[in-house]
C-alpha cells in the first residue's frame, strides 16, 4: 500500500512539474480527429499548429508562447463534453478552438459557460451554437463562420434565381443539427422565392446507402437537388444519384471538400457548393503552401483549415487587447472584436457572437480540373 | 410494354435491396462460419473487412498492382490477420475457459484495436478505390430502372465465393472435419482432427470472405476505419437466417437488404433501422434459431 502511494506521488510530481514550470498560455483545441468527420478535424489540427508555430516564432503573445492542448472528440457528443470539461476544469486553458460540428458545439456549450472559458467554433453553422433555445446569447460561445439561416437562404436564392428552379428535392441527415438547420432554412427560403418542395427525404448520419431515397426523389423529377449535409455521405450521395440516372443539378452546403473527387469523381459535374472561402483565392496561397510543406498533402478540407487558422489569430488578438490570459477578460475582448483583418475576412462580431456581413461564395465543380472553382458571390435578398 | 411509374420504383428498390443484401451475405457467412465452430459471434469480423479494404486500396494505388493481384493480396492479408487474431486473442482464452462470453468480449476489444490502428497509421479520411477498378457502367432495364455493373459483379462474386465455400465444406477432407467439429468440437478432436489447425482454417476462410466483402464495400462506399461497423447489419442477417447456417446467412442478408430498401423507399428512411431491429426481435421471439436454424448437431 505504502509503496503504491509513493509511486503515485512520484508520478504526480513527474506529471505536474513540467506543467508548473511552463509559462506558456494554454489554448484548448477540440477536433474530430477520428470518426466520420476525421478528415475535417485533421485539417483543423494541422492549421492550428501552423498558426501557433508562426505566432511563437514571432515572439508569442504578451511575451509568452502559446501552447495547444488538443483532444479528439471522435465526432461524438459525449466525447466532446468530456474534452470540454477537461480543458476547462483541469487544463485551465484561456479559450477553446473547434470543432466544426454544430451538434458537438451545442452539446458542450453549457460546460464553457459554467466554466467561464470562451469557445470559438470553426465551422458550426447552426444558430443554437451561440444562442440558447430562447434566443438569448450564450456569453462564452463564438463562431467565425456564417450561419445556416444564411447559407440555407443562400442555396434557396441561388436555386430559384440563378438556376431558375421551381421544383426542389431535399435529402438531409435527420441526426444532424447542421443538416436539419440548413434544410429548414432552405425550404423556407425556396418557398418564399416561389419554389415548391417535391421531395423531402431523410437519412441517418452513419448511413452509406441512399439509393432508396434517391429513387423516390428521381420519381418526382425535381429541377434541383439539395444536399445540406457533410462528410462521406456527400460524395456517396452524389455518386449514387448519378448511378441512378439522376442528372439534375445538385446544390449543397459548406460540407464540400476536395476529398470528394476521390469518391465521386466525374459525378461531381453540375454540382454547386456554398463556401466560406475560395480555395484558389491568391491571398490564401501562402497558407496552403505551408500546409502542404508541413503535412506532405494538399489541404483538401480547406474551409476547416482556414477557419481554424484564423481562429488562432483571432484569439491572439483578443489576448493582446485584453492584456491578460484571464479567460473572462479574453472573452470580453473576443466579444468586442471589430475590423480585425484575418486571412479570409475582416472580422467584426455582432451582438449574437456571429461575424457581421460575411459574403458567401458559390463554388462550381469542374470535372476536367477536378476542382471546385469560384462561381459567384451570393448575398440573398 | 412500359411499366407504370410506381411499379418501376418498386423494381428499382428491389434491385437496390438485392445489391445491398449480396454484400451483407459475404460478411454474414463469415460470422456464421466462426459461430458454427466456436459458438460465439466474432465482432472482430468487421476489422478483417477493413484490413481487406485497406490492403486492396494500397496495393492498387501504391504498388501499382491490378485488381486481381491486389484482391489476392487483400484476401491473404485479411486471412492472416484473422488467423493471428485467433492465435493471439482467442486461443489463450479458449485454453483457459469454455465460457464463450469471454471470446465475445475479446472480439469486441479486437474490433476496437483494429479500428484504432488504422486511425493512427493511415488516418481517419475516407478513401476510394481508383475509379476504373470495377466496371462503372449503368444498365437501363427500361422505365427508368437502372442497375450498376459493379452491383452485378458483386452479386456474381458473392455467388461464386459462397458456392466455392459450399464445395469446400461438402467435398474436401477439411470440409468434412469442419462439419464434424461443428457437431462437436471436442469429439472431433478425440477422433484425430487437429482442432487447432482446423480453427485456423476456419478463421482464414472467414477472413478471406470478409476481405471480399471489404473490397466491394470499399468500391461502393469508400474505405475508412469505421467501415467495419456495417457488419452489425450482417450479423443481424446471420441471426435472422440462423447462426451457423450458410444458406441461412445468405437468405437473411438478402431479406435484410430488401427490408431496408423497401422500408426507406415506401415508409420512411428513419424507420429503416427500427424495421431491421424489429425483424431481429420478432425472429428471436418466434423462431430463435432463425429461418435455417437447426439442431446444433446439424449445423453447416
Amino acid at each position: 500500500m505504502k509503496k503504491s502511494m509513493v509511486f503515485l506521488t512520484a508520478l504526480l510530481l513527474f506529471v505536474a512539474v513540467p506543467a508548473a514550470a511552463s509559462d506558456a498560455i494554454r489554448v484548448g483545441e477540440i477536433a474530430t480527429v477520428t470518426g466520420d468527420f476525421a478528415a475535417y478535424g485533421v485539417a483543423e489540427v494541422e492549421s492550428v499548429k501552423i498558426a501557433v508555430e508562426e505566432i511563437n516564432a514571432a515572439g508569442g503573445v504578451l511575451g509568452r508562447k502559446l501552447e495547444v492542448v488538443m483532444y479528439d472528440c471522435r465526432t461524438r457528443q459525449e466525447d466532446m463534453v468530456n474534452a470540454a470539461r477537461r480543458l476547462v476544469e483541469q487544463d485551465k486553458v484561456v479559450a477553446v478552438i473547434g470543432p466544426s460540428g454544430s451538434g458537438l458545439c451545442i452539446a458542450a456549450a453549457p460546460i464553457f459557460n459554467r466554466g467561464r472559458v470562451a469557445h470559438l467554433g470553426t465551422l458550426p453553422t447552426n444558430p443554437l451554437v451561440t444562442v440558447d433555445e430562447a434566443g438569448k446569447v450564450r456569453p462564452y460561445n463564438f463562431r467565425i463562420c456564417f450561419l445556416d439561416p444564411y447559407q440555407g437562404r443562400m442555396m434557396a436564392y441561388f436555386a430559384a434565381k440563378d438556376l431558375n428552379a421551381s421544383k426542389a428535392a431535399v435529402l438531409y441527415d435527420v441526426s444532424s443539427d447542421y443538416s436539419q438547420g440548413q434544410r429548414e432554412f432552405f425550404v423556407k427560403g425556396f418557398e418564399e422565392f416561389g419554389g415548391r418542395i417535391v421531395a423531402d427525404e431523410g437519412f441517418r448520419g452513419d448511413d452509406v446507402d441512399f439509393r432508396s431515397q434517391l429513387t423516390n426523389i428521381k420519381e418526382k423529377k425535381p429541377d434541383v437537388l439539395i444536399f445540406p449535409f457533410m462528410g462521406k455521405a456527400l460524395p456517396l450521395a452524389v455518386k449514387q444519384a448519378r448511378e441512378l440516372g439522376i442528372k439534375t443539378v445538385i446544390v449543397g452546403g459548406d460540407g464540400y471538400g476536395d476529398f470528394m473527387w476521390e469518391v465521386a469523381g466525374d459525378a461531381l459535374g453540375d454540382t454547386y457548393w456554398v463556401s466560406h472561402v475560395d480555395r484558389y483565392d491568391p491571398t490564401l496561397k501562402d497558407f496552403f503552401d505551408k500546409y502542404k510543406e508541413r503535412t506532405g498533402t494538399e489541404c483538401q478540407e480547406f474551409m476547416n483549415a482556414v477557419m481554424a487558422y484564423d481562429c488562432v489569430y483571432w484569439l491572439k488578438d483578443a489576448i493582446e487587447r485584453a492584456g491578460s490570459d484571464d479567460p473572462v477578460k479574453v472573452r470580453d475582448a473576443l466579444e468586442a472584436t471589430a475590423s480585425l483583418e484575418l486571412l479570409h475576412c475582416v472580422l467584426t462580431m455582432d451582438e449574437f457572437h456571429n461575424p457581421k456581413d460575411k459574403d458567401g461564395v458559390m463554388l462550381k465543380c469542374d470535372p476536367k480540373q477536378k476542382k471546385a472553382l469560384f462561381f459567384k458571390k451570393v448575398r440573398p435578398e | 410494354m412500359p411499366l407504370n411509374f410506381a411499379l418501376s420504383t418498386l423494381f428499382q428498390q428491389i434491385i437496390n435491396g438485392l445489391s445491398l443484401g449480396s454484400v451483407y451475405a459475404l460478411i454474414a457467412v463469415g460470422y456464421s462460419l466462426v459461430y458454427s465452430i466456436l459458438l460465439f459471434s466474432n465482432f472482430a469480423h468487421g476489422g478483417f473487412l477493413v484490413v481487406g479494404g485497406y490492403a486492396c486500396y494500397y496495393l492498387l494505388t501504391q504498388s501499382g498492382y491490378g485488381i486481381v493481384l491486389a484482391s489476392a493480396g487483400a484476401v491473404l492479408a485479411s486471412g492472416v490477420v484473422a488467423v493471428l487474431t485467433e492465435r493471439l486473442a482467442y486461443k489463450p482464452i479458449r485454453e483457459r475457459t469454455s465460457t464463450t462470453l469471454y471470446l465475445l468480449i475479446a472480439s469486441m476489444g479486437v474490433s476496437i484495436v483494429i479500428e484504432n490502428i488504422f486511425v493512427i497509421v493511415v488516418g481517419g479520411r475516407f478513401r476510394a478505390l481508383p475509379q476504373d477498378t470495377f466496371p462503372s457502367g449503368v444498365f437501363s432495364l427500361g422505365s427508368g430502372v437502372t442497375v450498376n455493373a459493379s452491383d452485378i459483379l458483386s452479386l456474381a462474386v458473392a455467388v461464386i465465393f459462397l458456392g466455392a465455400l459450399q464445395l469446400f465444406l461438402s467435398r474436401t477432407r477439411w470440409g468434412l472435419a469442419i462439419r464434424a467439429a461443428a457437431c462437436d468440437l471436442r469429439t472431433a478432436g478425440l477422433m484425430g482432427v487437429n482442432v487447432s489447425l482446423l480453427i485456423g482454417i476456419v478463421f482464414f476462410v472467414a477472413g478471406l470472405l470478409a476481405a471480399v466483402g471489404g473490397i466491394f464495400l470499399s468500391a461502393k462506399y469508400s474505405i475508412y476505419p469505421q467501415l467495419g461497423n456495417i457488419t452489425i447489419k450482417a450479423f443481424i442477417a446471420a441471426v435472422i437466417g440462423g447462426l451457423g447456417s450458410l444458406p441461412g446467412a445468405v437468405l437473411g442478408s438478402l431479406l435484410l437488404g430488401l427490408a431496408e430498401m423497401l422500408t426507406a423507399g415506401f415508409i420512411s428512411s428513419q424507420m429503416r433501422d427500427i424495421v431491421v431491429f424489429s425483424m431481429l426481435v420478432a425472429m428471436l421471439l418466434v423462431r430463435p434459431a432463425g429461418f435455417f436454424g437447426k439442431r446444433v448437431g446439424d449445423k453447416i
